[in-house]
Formats: structure tokens, sequence, C-alpha cells
């Protein structure tokens, strides 16, 4: 009974319906060759015919189940109709969170780079005080321009000169011979100390006005132009930004 | 559903083959002509049925089979609400528009 109850209903409607057609054939086959020879059957026509009542009426019961699978086949319908709708919606709310992913996993990467990039300046972070004094320091000296007055002649010249070397540091702690290695100066007048008042070199730290707001006398670090000792009184020709800062050269070109 | 049941009897009777099967039965015993006329309508009756059997919609399966179906389309119809559901409770993200 279960294997009949798994067949799908149309294959037992048209079985049934098969079994109808024959069984009322042969009613009507029998009935008339019954009535032709006018013999009567042993009761095969009243078995047949009850075999016929039977399959009319299981016809009528699967007709009705039938019709109930179709109510339930429209209603199927409709679910898988939802059922698309939903999948259709669930495809695009996933396509809205790939763009949403896609954002801000760009926006944490940069934010990354710049957090290295800010932690990477904070280590090497350096005064602005210090780098505003340095660019005093060069410009004081004339290093990257000439003095407004300066002419062809003049023995001021954009370098260190050979006896501002030796009088720094660099030069105390080398003990460098004194000779004029840089050409500018005869050897003698160097070497005596004899020069000009003209070309006298005239050391921004040699300046008798001290300047409060530039160069505090206790500041030792770094850019230690001048030899240890000499007084920082000059600074109005860092401050001023100055031509009056001049180097000795021993050369006049 | 008593107004439903006695139209479901009707729809029944109007496919059983036994009343076309008596008129036939009834012309052979008057040795009536319109016996053919009987055997002829059976005939179109039953070719009818079977036209009727091939259109009908969704049953192709047995019934629990299709019992079967329905739930697990109910179900799927179920999850899927409850998905869609919990992800537009969450927060959303106003995604701008690539200019």
């Amino acid at each position: 009974m279960a294997a009949v109850a798994e067949k799908p209903t149309k294959e037992r409607l048209l079985s049934v319906l098969d079994d109808l057609e024959v069984l009322s054939r042969e009613l009507i086959e029998m009935l008339s060759l019954s009535r032709a020879q006018k013999l009567p059957q042993p009761g095969e026509d009243t078995q047949i015919l009850e075999l016929l009542v039977q399959r009319d009426r299981e016809f009528q019961e699967l007709m009705g189940v039938a019709q109930q699978q179709g109510k339930v086949h429209q209603e199927m319908q409709q679910l898988e109709k939802e059922v698309e709708k939903r999948d259709s919606d669930i495809q695009q709310l996933q396509k809205q969170l790939k763009e949403a992913e896609h954002i801000l996993a760009t926006a944490v990467y940069q934010a990354k780079e710049k957090l290295k990039t800010i932690d990477k300046a904070r280590k090497g972070s350096i005064s602005s005080e210090e780098i505003i004094k340095y660019a005093h320091r060069i410009s004081a000296s004339n290093a990257v321009c000439a003095p407004l007055n300066w002419l062809p002649g003049d023995p001021r010249r954009p370098y260190p000169t050979d006896l501002e070397m030796r009088s720094g540091m660099l030069g105390h702690m080398a003990n460098l011979p004194s000779n004029g290695v840089n050409g500018h100066l005869p050897g003698d007048a160097l070497a005596a100390g004899r020069l000009p008042d003209v070309l006298a070199p005239h050391y921004p730290w040699q300046s008798s006005d001290v300047s409060v707001g530039m160069l505090p006398p206790h500041h030792g670090n770094d850019f230690n132009l001048e030899p240890p000792g000499h007084n920082k009184e000059n600074e109005d020709d860092v401050e001023a930004m100055s031509t009056d800062s001049s180097s000795s050269s021993s050369d006049s070109d | 559903m008593a107004v439903a049941q006695p139209k479901l009897e009707k729809e029944n009777e109007d496919c059983s083959l036994l009343p076309l099967v008596h008129d036939i039965i009834k012309c052979m015993d008057k040795e009536s002509q319109d016996v053919h006329q009987e055997l002829a309508k059976l005939k179109a009756k039953i070719q009818e049925a079977r036209e009727q059997i091939s259109n009908m919609p969704g049953i192709d399966s047995s019934p629990q089979e299709q019992q079967q179906q329905l739930a697990t389309l109910r179900e799927q119809v179920h999850t899927k609400n409850q998905l869609l559901q919990k992800y537009k409770s969450l927060c959303m993200f106003d995604v701008p528009k690539a200019s």
C-alpha cells in the first residue's frame, strides 16, 4: 500500500481510467453477447459490474485528490515567487555589503599609512627654533647670497675662509698649522695676523651687541660655527640678516 | 465548507462514467439505434478525462511528496525572511555614489 501511495497521482488516475475503459468495454461486450446468444452469464457480468463501480469510485476519489493537489500547487507557486524575491533582496544586500567592505578596507589602509608617516615624523622631529636659527646663521654668513655692497675685489667669500676654519673648533681640534692653504691671503700676512683693517675678519660672534632673542648664550648644540670662548655679542648681524657680517678672505678677485 | 462539499460531490459525479455505461445498457435493452451514439459518448468522455488529467497541474507527485515540497518551501521563505530581518536590523552604511 505504501508503494501504491508513493506513485504520482497522475499515474494512478490514468491507470484507473484505463481500467474503467477496459471494464466498461468488457461489460458491454458481455451483455451484447449474452443478448445475442440468449444465454445468461453465470454472474460474470455482475462481477465485472462490481469492479466497474469500484474503479469508478476510486476514480472519483482520485480526481478529488488531484483538485486538492492543484490548489496546493498554486500555493507552492506563490511561495516560489516569494523565495525568488528574497533571493534577489539577499543578493542586493550582499552587493552593498561588499562595497562597504571595500570602502572600509581602503580607509583603514590609508589611515594606517598615515599613522606610520606621523610616527616616522615624530621620531625625526627637530625643534623649529633650531632650524630657524640655523637658517639665520647660514644667511648671516652670506653663504647663500652675496652682500648687497659686494664688488669684485671684495675679499669676502660665501664659504669659510682658511682663517675662519682655523679659528673654529675643527681648527683647534686638528691643530692645523697656520699657512695660507686656501691661497686667498699671503701666508706671511696671514701668519703674522697683520691684516689690513678692511680685510680684518669680522665674525658675527665678535659683535658687541647681544641679541637676546636669537642665540641664547648657553645654547651649545648643533651648528657651533664660532670657536669656543668667543662671545656672542654680534647678534645684531644675525638678527638683521645684515650684510655687515664679513668673512676674511685672503684673496681679492 | 457545507457549500463547497456539495459542489465537490457534483464535480466528482461529473467525472463518473457509470451514467454513460448505464445509458448504453438501457439502449441495449431497448435495442435502440442510439447504442452507437452512446458508445461514442463514452469514448469521448474517456478521452476528455485523459486530456483533463494531462493538463491538471501539481499531480506529477504524490500528495505526500507535494506536502513535503510545500513544507520545504515554507521553511525556505521563513529562513530567508529571518536572514533579511537580521541584516536590516544591523547598522547600515551609507554607500556613497561613485562620482
